[in-house]
């Protein structure tokens, strides 16, 4: 695509030949070939823990190789410090948010590049180009506003946006897709063809095969570390990559539903509203899983964090096990036995520098703590064991630092912490995340067999196919309130027209 | 980050605001006690000019250490030598100087660079040899305390009086010395707010991997705040010299300035993990101690009382920001 045969026989943008990089106890990428000429969307997947963002990590400056050359334009070159990649035009989203909270989205985005002359600071020109990106993608939110404020989609579009701004010649996308609903994607995506078109050199990572293989022209897999191929888009399919990335066929993607014995309902919410939902009212039986889809901002997000008691209803009424209750903090929640699978794991979800295990251990010490103190020999902590094994979390032991992990892996680590809980709630907030797609399958059956089990699940996701594919219920927010209920079975079609508020319908012909 | 805020829907992000607010209330409080004080002692001759502008001049010499230790500080770092090379740089100059006028520029020269390296010596420890900076600090200030008892007893040499102008001379009803702090401030406030410079100090302190993804060097922001930092302290020793007409190795552990240095920055708002806070805030913190040892002198109350309260009030202030942005803790 796009690329013409005289571009084609050009020397490519970038070329990264036999890399090579290990970490104390992993070799996380050994001998890899990865290049991408100008106007070409070279898309990189494989599982979590593959060796993607290690690899672009490396061309950006962050990690220098063990082994291997890099060349830009046909030239080699070393990048010691990501300032040196930038100064070569290569611009980076990186996969973990590197915001300054404290700050506004102005200086945020233009962190580093900062406009002006001797030194002093252009902050007319500063807002101006904010304003300006954050218009393109429709933001509701000024460039004056406070980064840690936003929710996690708007500081992904100020990553983005952070990555823009100064005229990249290489772009690296490691899953900018990964918080953003349909709609954001959709933008994100026209702009990525838009760059392309302007003759950038893009390499787009995400665990969405539907992004890929809109965007792309390209796709490599790694495994392990390892290249195990490249092929054109035309050439492949989705089945073909999964199989790469995997190594095997993936069979029952989503476990199949089973039908339950009605009983009374877990969790009743009955005229639920705080700052920023009003009028919720719907019912959580055990033994199903519901899932919660709708827009960034429909308040989706808030619900989760309303039953949990993070942010907790100030209206309205809730009954868990026939009992009306008030969670006004998660401790509350968690002792009437509600769980949360927090979707900002690294502001909330995860204590960085401690191990795995310690943190899968974390939320049951928190209320453990008040009748025992539980060490890791304690019985259940070999239960965390098995349940990391099954959750599939992949570290160089259990004892390794959770920062160190992969973004797929640390996900994995915060959703076993709530399945050792075995809460007879569990609140999901994008439970698969940046997971990929083995992983996610093994995590839809996880959920599966939690609720066959006797427990409710409750999932918020903007992935759609996912929403339909393991729910037997779905509920739809619009603008703060529940907007629908779909049986299983409902189309995406469906699901979108409530979640848009049916504007089609409204607006004159 | 505020668990609420994290899914505030996009129309309420909060906007940066009233960075002068809380320390325009802590001045105003500060000198609204003070006065009541006076008037309640019956020493209304301190509701004056000469009484407000002896109450600042007191605080010149933590003011100063105090700027240099915002910018440690914000970039997510901790200076703890400060007090040491306060005596430093005042026993030096005296020393150098021995009362001769033509060695008065020489000497000052000298504090200064010798000032520099140490801070410079400080941000390499941290950045390069990864020590925490509270050790690094806490080591190098040992060091330097160490070497000066050895080779000085008492107060070593003097200041020309020509020198003393430095803390005494006066603009009108104002001391030069509390213009410079004052000058000094308004330049760290604008270095911080209009400049590269600042934003990378801010960005370092918010997010040091963020920052060196980002493409600061932030080991470089690091040094060069820790090295203005210890500059700060070098000056306040040349200012200390000049007032007492000597040096004495102890002058700067007398004055507590390492310990109360971090206190009036995070009176002032600015958070101990960096990337947060400011100059002004260090400013009301400075007025704050200030006005605070005058009302206890006025009292004549002990000084055990007054080192209570000022631990109490430092812990107040942190918990009142905790509480107020409901989410970092400094
Ligand atoms: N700084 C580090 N120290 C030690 N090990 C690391 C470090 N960074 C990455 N690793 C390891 O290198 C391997 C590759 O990680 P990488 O982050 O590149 O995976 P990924 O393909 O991006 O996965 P994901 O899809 O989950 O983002 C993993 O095993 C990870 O634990
Ligand atoms: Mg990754």
């Amino acid at each position: 695509m796009g690329a013409g045969l005289s571009m084609a026989e050009a020397a490519p943008r970038f070329e990264m030949r036999g890399i090579r990089r290990t970490f104390p106890g992993v070799v996380a990428l050994d001998d890899v070939s990865f290049s991408c000429a100008a106007g070409e969307v070279h898309a990189l997947c494989g599982e979590n823990g593959a060796g993607k963002s290690t690899l672009i990590k490396v061309l950006g400056g962050v990690h220098q190789p063990d082994a291997g050359t890099i060349l830009l334009d046909g030239k080699p070159v070393r990048l010691n410090h990501p300032l040196e990649a930038r100064r070569h035009g290569i611009s980076i989203i990186h996969q973990e948010l590197s915001l300054l909270p404290e700050r506004s989205v102005a200086d945020n985005i233009y962190v580093g590049r900062e406009p002006g002359r001797l030194g002093l600071l252009d902050r007319a020109a500063m807002r101006a180009g904010a304003e300006t990106w954050l218009r393109r993608f429709g933001c509701r939110f000024g460039a004056d506003a406070v980064a840690g404020s936003l929710s996690i989609a708007e500081q992904q579009v100020v990553e983005i946006a952070k990555a823009l701004v100064f005229n990249a010649r290489i772009l690296v996308m490691d899953e900018p897709t990964a918080a953003l609903d349909e709609t954001e994607t959709e933008r994100l995506l026209a702009l990525v063809r838009q760059l392309r078109a302007e003759g950038v050199a893009i390499v787009f990572i995400s665990h969405r095969m539907r992004h890929l293989f809109a965007v792309a022209d390209t796709i490599t897999v790694l495994k392990d570390g390892k290249l195990v191929g490249t092929r054109p888009r035309g050439a492949t399919s989705p089945e073909e990559i999964v199989r790469m990335m995997v190594g095997r066929e993936l069979k029952d993607y989503y476990p199949a539903r089973r039908a339950r014995a009605p009983g009374a309902p877990v969790l009743t919410v009955a005229g639920g509203g705080n700052e920023w939902i009003e009028g919720i009212g719907f019912e959580l039986y055990p033994g199903e899983i519901v899932a919660v889809a709708g827009l960034e901002g429909s308040g989706k997000a808030a619900l989760g964090r309303a039953i949990f008691g993070a942010a907790p209803f100030s209206r309205g009424q809730m009954v868990v096990g026939g009992q009306a209750v008030r969670p006004n903090t998660p401790l509350d929640a968690i002792r009437l036995g509600i769980g949360y699978v927090s979707d900002d794991r690294k502001a909330e979800g995860l204590a960085l520098r401690q191990s795995v295990l310690e943190n899968a251990l974390l939320a049951m010490r928190g209320i453990a703590a008040i009748f025992s103190r539980p060490g890791r020999t304690a019985p259940r902590g070999r239960g965390i064991d098995q349940l990391l094994r099954e959750v599939d979390v992949r570290a160089a032991g259990y004892d390794q630092q959770i920062r160190l992990l992969s973004g797929g892996n640390q996900q994995k680590t915060v959703l076993a912490r709530w399945l050792a809980l075995a809460p007879r709630i569990l609140v999901c907030a994008e439970p698969t995340r940046g997971i990929d797609v083995a992983a996610k399958a093994a995590i839809y059956r996880l959920l599966r067999a939690y609720a066959d089990s006797g427990k409710a699940v409750l999932t918020i996701t903007s992935d759609l196919p996912e929403a339909i594919g393991i729910a037997d219920r779905l509920l739809v927010m619009h603008e703060g309130r529940l907007a629908g209920e779909l049986p299983a079975g409902a189309t995406e079609e469906d699901v979108v027209a409530l979640a848009a508020g049916h504007q089609f319908e409204a607006a004159p012909a | 980050m505020s668990e609420a805020a994290a899914i505030a829907a996009p129309a309420r992000a909060r906007v940066r605001s009233g960075a002068w607010l809380a320390p325009a209330m802590i001045v105003l409080c500060s000198l609204a006690a003070y006065c009541v004080a006076a008037a309640a002692t019956h020493q209304t001759g301190q509701i004056s000019v000469d009484g407000f502008v002896g109450l600042i001049q007191r605080t010149v010499a933590l003011g100063i250490v105090a700027l240099g230790q915002t910018l440690a500080i914000l970039v997510g770092s901790i200076d703890l030598s400060v007090a040491t090379l306060v005596s430093v740089g005042a026993v030096m100059a005296s020393w150098m100087m021995q009362g001769q006028p033509d060695m008065m520029v020489p000497a000052s020269l000298f504090v200064l660079a010798l000032s520099a390296l140490v801070g410079v010596a400080n941000g390499l420890i941290v950045t390069q040899l990864r020590v925490n900076p509270l050790i690094a600090t806490l080591g190098v200030g040992l060091v330097l305390q160490g070497i000066l008892s050895a080779s000085f007893q008492d107060f070593a040499g003097s200041v020309p009086k020509e020198f003393q102008i430095f803390a005494y001379g006066t603009v009108g009803p104002v001391t030069l010395s509390i213009l410079l702090m004052f000058a000094l401030a308004l330049v760290e406030w604008l270095a911080l707010s209009r400049t590269r410079f600042g934003a990378h100090v801010y960005a370092t302190g918010g997010n040091p991997e963020g920052a060196r993804l980002a493409g600061i060097k932030t080991a470089r922001v690091v040094v060069l705040a820790h090295m203005l930092c210890s500059l700060a302290a070098g000056l306040t020793g040349l200012y200390l010299a000049s007032r007492l007409r000597s040096g004495a190795p102890w002058v700067g552990r007398d004055g507590v300035y390492d310990l109360e240095s971090i206190a009036v920055v995070v009176i002032g708002g600015t958070v101990l993990a960096g990337g947060k806070g400011g100059v002004w805030g260090t400013m009301s913190g400075v007025i704050l101690f200030g006005c605070l040892d005058a009302i206890f002198t006025m009292a004549g109350v002990d000084a055990f009382i007054k080192q209570v309260l000022r631990g109490a009030i430092v812990v107040a202030a942190v918990a009142a920001y905790a509480y107020r942005t409901k989410g970092h803790v400094a």
